[in-house]
């Protein structure tokens, strides 16, 4: 049958060529990717251009634009910035001020910025290719990656008191070549002694109308000065990404141990207040009492001071009001204070510091929760409110906070050796086992002494039994605190379900204490480590 | 034994005789060693892999292909297409086997075969599938039993017996048909318990229907298959009316095939549509996939349609072996290659020599008892007592 | 075939009787929404306490008499490779290394997690798994027929089987110490391990004392109590430090139980018993029918071909015989005639001729 072979005939072309043209565009349609694993390279000077996302969604994928590579490359050929950055006269400054765009000061229309970028990038790639050096890539999808094969490790960097410090000396102290202010009436920056502070205060993450970005205007202002100095071979700051923003190059950045301290009218020791506003309507008495706060200790605690000064160099509560405004978020003082898992809050701080390994044994058993009873309020709000009416006057409310604190002598406490027992044999259920014979001063010294010079923890261990108390917990701070056996029994009891059976107390107890604090040695699955086998 | 094998006078040494009796042998010392050092000594199954061969192969492949027994006395009988007539014995002769050898090969899988009837004696548990999977296939197997009962009962010559049995035939008739609907898709609903270790590409909550479906797919190309290759063996045994139809019943079921396989074709892309698995395709197990959806379904499909509208039995004949393959291809996916895919490779499951020879034994057994029965019983040709019924 | 009224009446109450015996299938493995037993019991992990030590497996090991394995619990080294149950182990520790937050290993126990739906029970065919009102799901050795089903059921991946025991193997898993718990004692693992990282006691309790851990240590957990509802819910709770998928813990099981999967399947089974025979039989009748109509149609035919033919030759036969007919009296007229026609011709002879032609008439006469 003739015709009917023809017919298979044609119909086993068209199956094969449908399912060899499928198994070929699987890969685009599909997603087989053909191409081997490439592992990404790691750089710091990765910059994202994606600046045609202001004129809607993206077509393409943003492009990784590596931008030491460019400037070095341009460096060989005693180029410099001008090639790719235009430049235009700043109307605050009446300086030259460089633009971070790309060949070009501000975005036109789409089609313009396209152009601007595939037209330039592209023209010099090509032009480098044809004079046979090393190019770049000329192709959409070579620019335009699916898959990055550039990783970013990019590290933010900051103004801390060491750089801040040897800043202001290389600046003979003159504060204004950094430092300046904007008045919104005349529209112009000037200087105002008194009122430096971080370049964050104003410029955040975006431009917002008139106000550069954070980015912005710290490459504009350190990038700039930096190149100034280095052509005129004085010692600068590096220019390039990778020196400020590579990990191994910023540990490179000397740090000055001990920077003297900053001369800003800052306040020794004083109350943590409310505010005069808040004052006015509420009766002092009905306040809580008074928190004196020794501002000059804590601040060689932070690197930079706007770990609390986050929005302003004032006082908190000049923003933070106790029922909470716009000025301050809505964040009302007690907040503002108190709030957990935030560097800026006092608490948050304070607790994020018992993370430290001298601390975190005792406190990570501890639950996350507002501490129970006054008494621990105490530690802070130290001065009764009625002492404060009368007062008048800065200088008198300071020399009251500090005699406050200079009444509380912030040492290690504990008891004296000879009341700390050398050895606790625990012979409760010593079945399998036999007693373990603790090693109880060894460990309560070696604890002390790791957070002898702590002054936070010394300010709140207030009594000799608190440091005890990490691991006799759930009862009162005292010489002879009650045996584990007193709480501590049978397992699964419904009635109390979170009290632990006294063997997982004691293997609890010691065994996440040892895990937190990173202790190797007794190893847990080591049982005779601590206890021998009974034969 | 009657000289009705060797008409010819040739010794009983052929070269298949030969061949099976190897694989007897073969099969008969591993099954002791299955009954004396239980299942671990003989099989590569695990604790990952708890079903293989003897589940994947003999009891999936083995209650499809076994399907056309219902398929043709359902046309016949129900669906009064009395032109395949004399297609009826040979299917139900096929279905019979095939069933019986499914029930041997479960004594070998299970831990303890001889507490496979407590299901039904001592402690029910019919919240599973698998109780209604046994219970059908017990029952039809008897229904079989009954169906190809005359074939013997003339060939001893119990006319009376024969002919209550004959009475039977439209009862038994339908009862087969709601059995075989019932575990057929029961089978493929034993997966739905499992959709964690089921690729997406197989699993779906139609998984009952495809199996039904492709039962029937099944049993329409082994009447085929079978007719084809007992015509090269047997065509001395057969009678005028088997002759003469075989051409008929070529047509008609390759017709029957092409629209039930375009049927499952169409369902099968529902199934992919209903989970949304369209990505899937351009994976390896979806390649592996399209391989079974287009190369044994789609294209069985188009050549049945082409050689039926030729009128060219050979493209329906091969087209019949190539969709035989089909099932064997989509029951051992659903049981094996697609079961566990998430797994690695380690601990996937390959059958052991032992486990295959047992397969390749009892269809060699099954071979062998077809033989017998086709050149002694009236199964190709009409018993002379017993002229055809039309 | 035809049947009579009685005998069908009398299928019909048979099968509906069969249908109402037995409806005391374990409840826990039906398709109906089960919340679980009001005083189930159950077991929560926590692998923030975990140290890897493996009592629990020995502690299991002793209790339930398994065999002694072939390196000792304490060696912990096995930790180094992932297990799974087996049926020499119904549990065991594995350890996972990389996990996020650098806090050094995390270990996961995995054993049987007592579903309060358990897959196995509902798939299995002898019902040799129940769930107890302790909360445990144990197995009837005297009934299994070793189909092994209930492997393939588990989503967890829990149950082993004696592939070595040719005589009588058993499915192997944890049975939550069964006959412990009944006494009021604490499963196996539970008492032998020294930190508490499992907790025995109410399902319900177990649960609020997961939140309740969470809540009051959120940086250390996971906001989230594996096996609340996973797969319609588990027995054996888990709370880890770590997404679940990074502790060997599936996290795409789903939240329905498993007999709910295959409810709607066999759910069509009466539907089938009961609609196919109607169908095939009304088939079988429209096709009777059919055959029957073509017969009576071709009787038909064949009567009215046969009449049309009988008539036609009736016809003809008329036709011929009238034909006959007229010939015959043709002839007879012919006959006539001619007769007539002679004698007349006789007569004229007679009276023209002598008597000397009476001797020829006479001889003439003789002649005619």
């Amino acid at each position: 049958m003739p015709k009917g072979s023809a017919l298979l005939r044609g119909i086993s072309i068209i199956v094969a060529v449908t399912v060899a043209s499928f198994l070929v565009s699987s890969t685009a349609v599909f997603g087989i990717n053909e191409q081997p694993k490439v592992t990404p390279e790691v750089r710091a000077d990765i910059i994202d251009i994606d600046s045609m996302k202001v004129f809607g969604k993206l077509e393409r994928p943003s492009v990784s634009y590596l931008h030491q590579r460019h400037t070095e490359a341009l460096e060989k050929k005693n180029k410099d910035c001008s090639v790719c950055h235009l430049s235009e006269k700043d109307p605050q400054s009446e300086k030259e001020r460089m633009s971070t765009r790309f060949m070009r000061l501000k975005d036109t229309t789409r089609q313009e910025v396209m152009d601007i970028y595939h037209n330039n990038c592209i023209a010099c790639h090509n032009d480098t290719k044809a004079a046979k050096e090393k190019s770049g890539p000329v192709e959409c999808g070579e620019c335009h990656q699916q898959q990055a094969t550039v990783v970013s490790s990019w590290q933010p960097i900051g103004m801390d008191k060491s750089l801040h410090y040897r800043h202001s000396k290389a600046m003979d102290k003159k504060c204004e070549k950094c430092h300046h202010v904007y008045n919104e009436k005349t529209k112009k920056l000037y200087y105002a002694k008194d009122q430096e502070g971080t370049c964050r205060y104003c410029h955040r993450s975006k431009t917002e109308e008139n106000r550069i970005s954070l980015r912005q205007a710290a490459h504009g202002a350190c990038v700039e000065c930096h190149r100034e100095r280095t052509a005129k071979n004085e010692t600068a700051g590096p220019f390039n990404c990778e020196g400020c923003h590579e990990a191994s190059q910023q540990k490179l950045i000397e740090i000055v141990k001990d920077v003297p301290r900053m001369q800003l009218n800052q306040p020794d020791i004083i109350f943590v207040k409310t505010s005069a506003a808040d004052k006015e309507k509420i009766n002092p008495l009905a306040l809580m009492n008074l928190v004196p706060f020794n501002h000059k200790a804590h601040e060689q605690y932070n690197d930079s001071c706007r770990v609390c000064h986050h929005a302003n160099l004032t006082g908190c509560e000049q923003c933070h009001s106790i029922q909470g405004n716009e000025d301050g978020g809505g964040v009302t003082l007690e907040q503002a204070m108190h709030r957990p898992n935030i560097d800026q809050s006092c608490i948050g701080c304070h607790e994020s510091q018992q993370a430290q390994p001298a601390c975190v044994g005792c406190h990570i058993s501890f639950e996350k929760k507002q501490p129970e009873g006054t008494a621990s309020c105490a530690n802070c709000h130290a001065v009764p409110k009625s002492e404060i009416i009368g007062v008048v006057g800065k200088d008198d409310e300071k020399m009251m906070a500090a005699r406050a604190l200079g009444q509380r002598d912030a040492v290690a406490r504990t008891y004296s050796d000879a009341d700390l027992p050398e050895t606790v044999v625990i012979k409760a259920l010593s079945n399998k086992y036999e007693p373990v014979k603790l090693p109880h001063r060894k460990i309560v010294t070696t604890m002390v002494d790791k957070i002898k010079s702590n002054q936070l923890a010394n300010f709140f261990h207030p009594e000799n039994g608190t440091v005890c108390q990490g691991c006799h917990h759930n009862s009162p701070a005292s010489k002879t605190p009650p045996k584990c056996i007193s709480c501590h029994s049978k397992p699964f009891n419904a009635k109390d379900p979170f009290k632990p059976g006294l063997i997982a107390a004691y293997h609890r107890q010691c065994m996440e204490c040892h895990k937190a604090m990173g202790i190797a040695k007794p190893v847990a699955t080591d049982c005779t480590a601590c206890h021998q086998k009974k034969s | 034994m009657s000289d009705e094998v060797t008409t010819t006078g040739k010794s009983y040494l052929t070269p298949f005789n030969i061949i099976a009796g190897i694989i007897i042998i073969i099969g008969l010392y591993v099954t002791v060693l299955r009954f004396t050092k239980g299942l671990g000594a003989v099989t590569n199954l695990s604790d990952y892999n708890p079903w293989g061969i003897w589940i994947g192969f003999d009891l999936l492949v083995g209650v499809a292909l076994a399907a056309g027994g219902f398929v043709t006395s359902s046309a016949v009988y129900i669906f009064g297409m009395k032109k395949y007539h004399s297609a009826v014995r040979p299917a139900i002769l096929t279905g019979f086997l095939g069933y019986a050898m499914v029930v041997v090969a479960l004594n070998y899988d299970v831990g303890r075969p001889w507490r496979l009837p407590y299901p039904f004696i001592i402690q029910r548990g019919t919240t599973s599938l698998l109780f209604e999977v046994a219970a059908c296939v017990a029952l039809y197997l008897s229904v079989l039993f009954l169906e190809f009962s005359p074939a013997a009962l003339e060939w001893l010559g119990l006319k009376k017996l024969r002919n209550i049995l004959m009475k039977l035939t439209l009862l038994l008739t339908i009862f087969g048909v709601v059995l075989s609907t019932l575990h057929q898709s029961s089978l493929g609903a034993l997966f739905l318990i499992a959709p964690s270790k089921l690729h997406p590409l197989w699993y779906s909550p139609y998984i009952a229907v495809f199996f039904f479906v492709s039962a029937v797919i099944a049993g329409l190309s082994m009447v085929i298959f079978e007719s084809t290759l007992s015509h090269r063996y047997f065509a001395d045994k057969m009678d005028e009316a088997h002759l003469k139809e075989k051409d008929d019943i070529a047509l008609g079921f390759g017709k029957a095939a092409a629209l039930v396989l375009a049927g499952y074709f169409i369902i099968k892309v529902i199934g992919i549509s209903e989970g949304n698995n369209w990505h899937l395709l351009g994976t390896p197990y979806g390649i592996w996939f399209l391989v079974e959806l287009i190369g044994f379904v789609a294209l069985p499909c188009f050549f049945y349609a082409i050689g039926v509208r030729e009128k060219n039995l050979k493209i329906i004949k091969w087209t019949a072996a190539w969709t035989v393959l089909g099932i064997i291809v989509n029951r051992l996916n659903v049981g094996l290659v697609a079961f566990n895919w998430h797994l690695p490779s380690s601990e996937r499951y390959f059958p052991h020599w032992m486990e295959i020879a047992i397969s390749v034994f009892l269809v060699t057994v099954l071979l062998l008892i077809f033989r017998f029965i086709c050149t002694r019983m009236p199964i190709m040709y009409s018993h002379p007592d017993y002229p055809e019924e039309h | 075939m035809s049947i009579s009224r009685r005998k069908f009446l009398g299928w019909l109450g048979a099968a509906g009787l069969g249908a109402t015996v037995g409806q005391k299938a374990a409840r826990a493995a039906s398709n109906k929404h089960f919340d679980g037993y009001p005083e189930s019991n159950g077991v929560l992990f926590d692998n923030t306490r975990c140290i890897g030590c493996r009592k629990c497996e020995e502690g299991c090991n002793k209790v339930n008499e398994l065999p002694e394995p072939d390196r000792p619990f304490s060696d912990l080294s096995q930790l180094d490779t992932k297990r799974r149950t087996t049926a020499k182990a119904y549990t065991v520790v594995n350890r996972y290394d990389d996990t996020g937050g650098g806090k050094g290993p995390l270990y996961l126990k995995i054993q049987c997690n007592h579903c309060l739906e358990p897959a196995c029970a509902s798939v299995c065919f002898v019902s040799a798994f129940k769930k107890t009102a302790t909360g445990a799901v144990t197995y009837d050795a005297s009934v299994c027929v070793g189909c092994r089903y209930c492997m393939i059921a588990c989503p967890f991946e829990i149950p082993a089987y004696q592939y070595d025991n040719a005589f009588s193997p058993k499915v192997m898993k944890c049975t939550m110490c069964f006959p412990r718990i009944s006494k009021g004692l604490l499963p196996g693992c539970v008492e032998a391990c020294p930190t508490e990282a499992l907790t025995y006691g109410k399902r319900g309790d177990l649960l609020r004392i997961g939140r309740e851990r969470i809540r009051k240590f959120p940086d250390r957990y996971v906001d989230h109590i594996y096996g609340e509802n996973e797969m319609g819910g588990t027995s054996w709770l888990y709370l880890s430090q770590v997404p679940f998928k990074e502790v060997g813990l599936r996290e795409d099981l789903g939240v329905t139980p498993a007999p709910a999967l295959t409810s709607g399947a066999l759910s069509v089974v009466p539907m089938v018993v009961g609609l196919w025979p109607v169908l095939l039989g009304g088939v079988y009748a429209i096709n009777k029918r059919k055959e029957k109509i073509e017969q009576q149609e071709k009787a038909q035919a064949v009567a009215a071909a046969v009449e049309a033919t009988e008539a036609e030759a009736k016809a003809k036969m008329k036709e011929a015989l009238e034909f006959q007919e007229k010939q015959k009296e043709k002839a007879i007229a012919k006959a006539v005639s001619q007769a007539l026609e002679e004698a007349a011709k006789a007569a004229e002879e007679k009276v023209s001729e002598t008597p000397a032609e009476d001797a020829d008439k006479k001889s003439s006469k003789e002649d005619s």
